[in-house]
């Protein structure tokens, strides 16, 4: 058998399972297995998608959540990983000291301190952003003190009695080292962003695919709720497989055996982001941050100055507050 | 030094002191972060009306009902996926991955249409959310057992059933274990999230209800509570992890 007609087999028993579960949910309420007002076909749900896609609803959405996201994770990594390197390298006995506080802090419930950040930063975007960052700075943190002292001792030492300065040590050696675990911190950080951040925007705020669903429910638009859940799911999916894409290119190892990633492939050489690559990416990121930020206080004014955000999907266009 | 204890509370006893004198001197506002004492004063009144108890019992009986649930379904699921049928681990994988991602909150609404708004619609969120940890850490801990003691233990004369239970039972626990911790506090973090969204009981809404009516040193104590609670969790696991996997060599 070819190469390819073996992968295509493989890729079609992968998708299968996925394949069979939206059969069933496209004939189930069609057959009135279930009742369809309640779980609505997949086809239904998808033209929901395709309408929301299509007036903007989705999009505008998607930039509110995403933007959250990064700018949680881009604080969280420009606290915690400065820290980490001070208390793995550095202050190795204070970080013995704090890491019971540490510990503790690490599980403070981010839900519970919603209400203390909403007292400190007011109902803004700020309050999310510190929740989302608070929850992904721990795993950051701790990974990067971990990392960063399990740098082989013998790199270290052959690269002072060679004359390094203490810069270059700290950016020629131990963070090129160090950079996959604490890539691998990253990677936890953000997944519990996500999970953490669409709760909060259903907990109180006036956009975001959190905020999406959560409205769709308050007016019992159940083919929204799902499209919204589907298109949460997906983007979560997508996400995830993009950082573990990144965290194997980083380290070069392909965990064997990792269930959820699929067969292992063969170990190849770690290989680190040229300086282009690394420009690159910080540019897209620093431009999403200023432009994005720019649409989401855009998008919470215009949330403001309509009635509800409901309303002006649907056609009642509220007459706008004074500006 | 000589004082492992006091090293190790050091910097827990230092916290406790910052929080006490910086809202008393006013270098916080004492409105924001109430001083230790008064979060206290409010924990002890919360005990003496039985109010804290109550809630917590609640609380814990959903973190606890939703893993347990999570754990008995996980177990056989990962044990039949892990142990055999590699062509409908490969057809599921795939699907149970997207089913990890669906954060059962943004379905919360709907989970009620069917559960109603009681107890189980509330376990049922916790026990989704636990159940993809626990389900894909043992098919991991299950098919990483080294086969090298896999075949020795085949040639020394073990069967079947004895291979699974002394040979890839223990050296899966770790990874399994690994897996139910992360489940527990995924289980700590939803179930705030879902008592704050619409509950009439338990520590999420003593929290809530702190916030809608400014009783901040309420919602400090209420948060106090959640923290100890999935700490002493985290620590009963690492506790229970110590005790059956006696053979790990602890590397930390």
């Amino acid at each position: 058998m070819s190469v390819t007609g073996e992968s295509l087999r493989r890729f079609l028993l992968r998708w299968s399972g996925v394949a069979v579960f939206l059969a069933a949910w496209e004939v189930a309420p069609r057959l009135d297995w279930i009742d369809p007002y309640f779980v609505p076909p997949f086809s239904t749900v998808l033209r929901e998608a395709g309408v929301m896609f299509r007036d903007g609803t989705l999009g505008m959405h998607l930039v509110v959540s995403l933007w959250r996201a990064v700018a949680g994770l881009l604080t969280a990594i420009l606290i915690g990983m400065p820290v980490g390197f001070l208390l793995g390298r550095r202050l190795v006995g204070v970080e013995q000291a704090l890491r019971p506080i540490l510990t503790v802090l690490s599980q403070v419930n981010p839900f519970s301190l919603l209400p203390v950040f909403l007292l400190f930063f007011g109902i803004g975007e700020t309050a999310k952003v510190a929740v989302v960052s608070w929850v992904s700075l721990w795993p950051v943190m701790s990974f990067t003190i971990t990392a960063t002292r399990n740098v082989d001792p013998a790199q270290i030492r052959t690269a002072l009695s060679m004359g390094i300065s203490r810069l270059d040590l700290y950016c020629k050696v131990v963070l090129p080292a160090a950079l996959p675990t604490i890539f691998t911190g990253m990677r936890v950080g953000a997944g519990l962003t996500f999970l953490i951040l669409v709760a909060a925007e259903m907990l109180g705020s006036s956009a975001g695919l959190g905020y999406l669903v959560h409205n769709s429910a308050m007016n019992y638009l159940i083919p929204r709720i799902y499209a919204g859940a589907t298109f949460i799911v997906v983007l979560g999916f997508l996400l995830n497989r993009l950082l573990l894409h990144v965290e194997r290119r980083l380290s070069g190892v392909w965990e064997a055996g990792a269930f959820v990633t699929g067969p292992a492939g063969p170990a190849g050489a770690a290989r680190l982001p040229g300086p282009a690559v690394s420009v690159a990416a910080l540019g897209a990121v620093l431009i999403f941050i200023v432009f994005g930020g720019l649409e989401v206080s855009r998008i919470n004014r215009e949330a403001a100055s309509y009635p509800s955000e409901a309303l002006k999907h649907f056609g009642h266009i509220g007459q706008p507050v004074d500006r | 030094m000589n004082y492992p204890l006091l090293n190790k509370t050091a910097a827990v006893i230092v916290f406790l002191a910052l929080w006490e004198i910086l809202p008393r001197f006013g270098l916080v506002n004492p409105m924001f972060i109430p001083p230790l004492s008064a979060v206290l004063a409010t924990g002890l009144h919360l005990v003496e009306n039985g109010e804290l108890v109550t809630h917590t019992l609640v609380s814990l009986e959903r973190a606890f009902g939703g893993l347990l649930a999570a754990m008995v379904v996980g177990f056989p699921l990962g044990l039949v996926l892990g142990g055999g049928f590699p062509r409908l681990r490969e057809a599921v994988g795939p699907l149970m991955e997207l089913f990890a991602q669906a954060n059962p909150l943004i379905l919360a609404h709907i989970i009620i249409f069917f559960l109603g708004i009681g107890q189980s619609a509330r376990i049922f969120i916790i026990a989704w959310l636990c159940l993809w940890p626990i389900t894909f850490s043992v098919i991991d801990g299950i098919r990483s057992a080294d086969p090298l003691l896999l075949k020795a233990a085949g040639s020394l004369g073990l069967g079947r059933v004895g291979l699974f239970t002394r040979v890839v039972l223990p050296s899966s626990a770790p990874t399994i274990f690994t897996g139910v911790r992360l489940a527990a506090g995924y289980a700590f973090i939803m179930l705030i999230a879902s008592e704050m969204m619409g509950a009439s009981s338990g520590l999420g809404w003593l929290v809530a209800q702190g916030q809608e009516n400014y009783h901040v040193t309420r919602i400090f104590a209420g948060a106090a509570v959640i923290t100890t609670l999935a700490v002493a969790t985290d620590g009963l696991l690492r506790l229970v992890e110590r005790r059956v996997v006696v053979w790990k060599v602890n590397t930390e």
